[in-house]
């Protein structure tokens, strides 16, 4: 048992440092310019707020996550109520003051439909 | 309840937790690879936190708790088993969490890992004392000194709370009132036995006693004789204690605590220990002086079945200072005029390593079925089946029990298999306790 606890020991780190000399290394790629998004209103982002339609603004871009609640850990009820509305808050506080993790941030590019602008 | 089903028993406790989390996974968690490699991460903390939790449990030592799992021996093993394991997994949790975030991007993968977040902070802070405190038992650097890795050790606990915090800030496998209940229930558990060991088994679970007679039974080996001040205890033959002396004039181990087996009869009003000079705090015990004020902590270990007739055949095989317990045993029995149905053979080097050679000459003289064969290593070679059948022909129908270093206690328990003695019918006990 020594000497696995020992080669764990030396793979946790081996792969840790692996990870960041790759994101070191890795150029990052650009993401697609907000800029090139279509832009809506608070008034159109509100008419999609149910969780089988779910639009919502963070940080001055819209998302429609209508695929993503079935995916969210939390229950769908967590999310419907910030469903057509500006939900940055929701976003960096769960509710409870606990911000989503990178990953999450990271993660919503992929809904991104457009930029907020003005009405 | 008998130790295989406590064990099991334990064992589910460590794994329920994750058990309860397979319960609120969903269809989405297996979505995608990244998903998957996600929710396998999430369920390897939570498994690694609940085996590290009921490893804590284990440790407590408090006198009795190790009997139903057939001893402290077999209780640290058990220990060691869940410790090690959680260890791995806890190793695995958060490198599952960043493969499972490189699905999404690179940045996403090193910012899982090394985030601002304070309760992704808490989590390497547990991660990071825990290697530090692992790394001696592990032996990551070395062979440490027992004192230095027990007391390495002892901190480890410290890491359960700080990855309590973690948990609880994070945990979103186990919703709500389920995470609540499950890591409080055992965190209360596991806090109740670090409590115990670090505080009330110093001060209200150790008796002290006062060394009255030292006597050297061979070279290297002593026996000392220790006096009740307060409370006497109350002991099985066979089992061992705890002992810490206080003296300061000791080259090595004052106020150290190390396990020594008795050597006494329970219905001795003193305890007696022989104790071989194995390393530097036994060496030291060597010269004790008279006087001396000592704590006993115990008794632990349950290597002769309590609840065996008197008469019971068996066989004993002994090695070295692992005759100490078998010498209380036979103590007890010359004590309470009680005939015996027992084979000694007792394994050493040569005539002069024979402690309490003149001693069991006499027990066997006086005790009503008891035979006592030695053997001696540079004569007789290594200990074989034709020996244990010459000396004791019924051999494979008795109990048997060994106690002495592990080459020895591996090679007797080969004879007594190949000739058909079934692995339930034999007992043995390492002299090695970590």
């Amino acid at each position: 048992m020594k000497q696995v606890g020992f080669a764990a020991f030396v793979a946790f780190w081996s792969c840790v440092g692996t990870l960041l000399m790759l994101f070191w290394l890795v150029p990052v790629t650009p993401s697609d310019a907000a800029e090139e998004k279509p832009g809506y209103t608070l008034a159109e982002v509100a008419k999609h707020n149910t969780t089988e339609d779910c639009w919502m603004v963070i940080e001055s871009r819209v998302y429609d996550f209508s695929d993503y609640i079935p995916k969210h850990p939390a229950p769908a009820i967590v999310m419907a109520n910030w469903c057509g509305n500006e939900a940055t808050e929701g976003m960096k506080t769960k509710g409870y003051g606990n911000n989503h993790s990178q990953m999450a941030w990271d993660m919503m590019a992929r809904y991104q439909i457009g930029v907020l602008k003005e009405d | 309840m008998i130790p295989s089903k406590l064990k099991t028993f334990t064992l589910t406790l460590a794994i329920l937790p994750g058990l309860l989390a397979l319960l609120f996974i969903t269809a989405a968690d297996f979505s995608s690879a990244g998903a998957l490699l996600n929710v396998l991460g999430r369920l390897t903390g939570i498994w690694g936190m609940a085996l590290l939790l009921v490893a804590a449990i284990l440790c407590c030592r408090v006198p009795g708790f190790d009997q139903p799992f057939g001893g402290l021996t077999k209780l640290w093993k058990l220990h060691h088993q869940l410790g090690a394991t959680g260890f791995l997994m806890i190793l695995t949790h958060p490198l599952l969490l960043a493969f499972a975030a490189a699905e999404i991007s690179m940045d996403a993968a090193v910012y899982t890992l090394f985030s601002s977040q304070s309760a992704v902070l808490w989590g390497w802070v547990a991660l990071i004392a825990l290697m530090i405190f692992m790394a001696p038992t592990f032996a990551f650097f070395g062979k440490p000194d027992y004192q230095r890795w027990k007391w390495m050790h002892n901190l480890s606990g410290v890491t359960v709370v700080f990855a309590l915090v973690h948990t609880l800030m994070l945990s979103r496998t186990l919703p709500g009132h389920w995470g609540n209940a499950v890591w409080g229930l055992l965190a209360l558990m596991a806090l109740g036995a670090i409590g115990y060991r670090w505080i009330f088994s110093r001060w209200r679970g150790r008796l002290p006693y006062k060394v009255t007679e030292v006597t050297h039974p061979a070279n290297n080996v002593v026996e000392l004789t220790l006096q009740p001040l307060r409370a006497h205890l109350k002991y099985q033959p066979g089992q061992f204690v705890y002992l810490t002396p206080f003296c300061r004039e000791l080259e090595s181990g004052n106020n150290e605590e190390h396990p020594y087996t008795l050597s006494s009869s329970p219905c001795e009003p003193t305890l007696r220990m022989a104790i071989k000079a194995l390393g530097d705090g036994s060496r030291a015990l060597q010269n004790l002086a008279i006087n001396t004020e000592v704590s006993v902590e115990g008794p632990y270990g349950r290597f002769f079945d309590p609840k065996a007739s008197a008469n019971q055949a068996e066989l004993w095989i002994a090695g070295g200072i692992g005759i100490t317990p078998f010498l209380a045993r036979l103590r007890h029995h010359a004590r309470l005029n009680e005939d015996v149905n027992v084979h000694l053979i007792y394994c050493v080097q040569d005539e002069a390593r024979l402690v309490f050679g003149d001693e069991l000459q006499k027990l066997s003289n006086t005790i009503s079925g008891l035979s006592f064969t030695p053997h001696f290593f540079y004569q007789q070679g290594p200990l074989n089946s034709y020996f244990v059948k010459q000396h004791c022909p019924d051999f494979n129908h008795r109990e048997v029990y060994i106690c002495g270093p592990v080459p020895l206690i591996d090679s007797s328990r080969r004879i007594l298999t190949d000739a058909g003695v079934p692995l339930s019918r034999i007992t043995t006990e390492e002299f090695v306790l970590s």
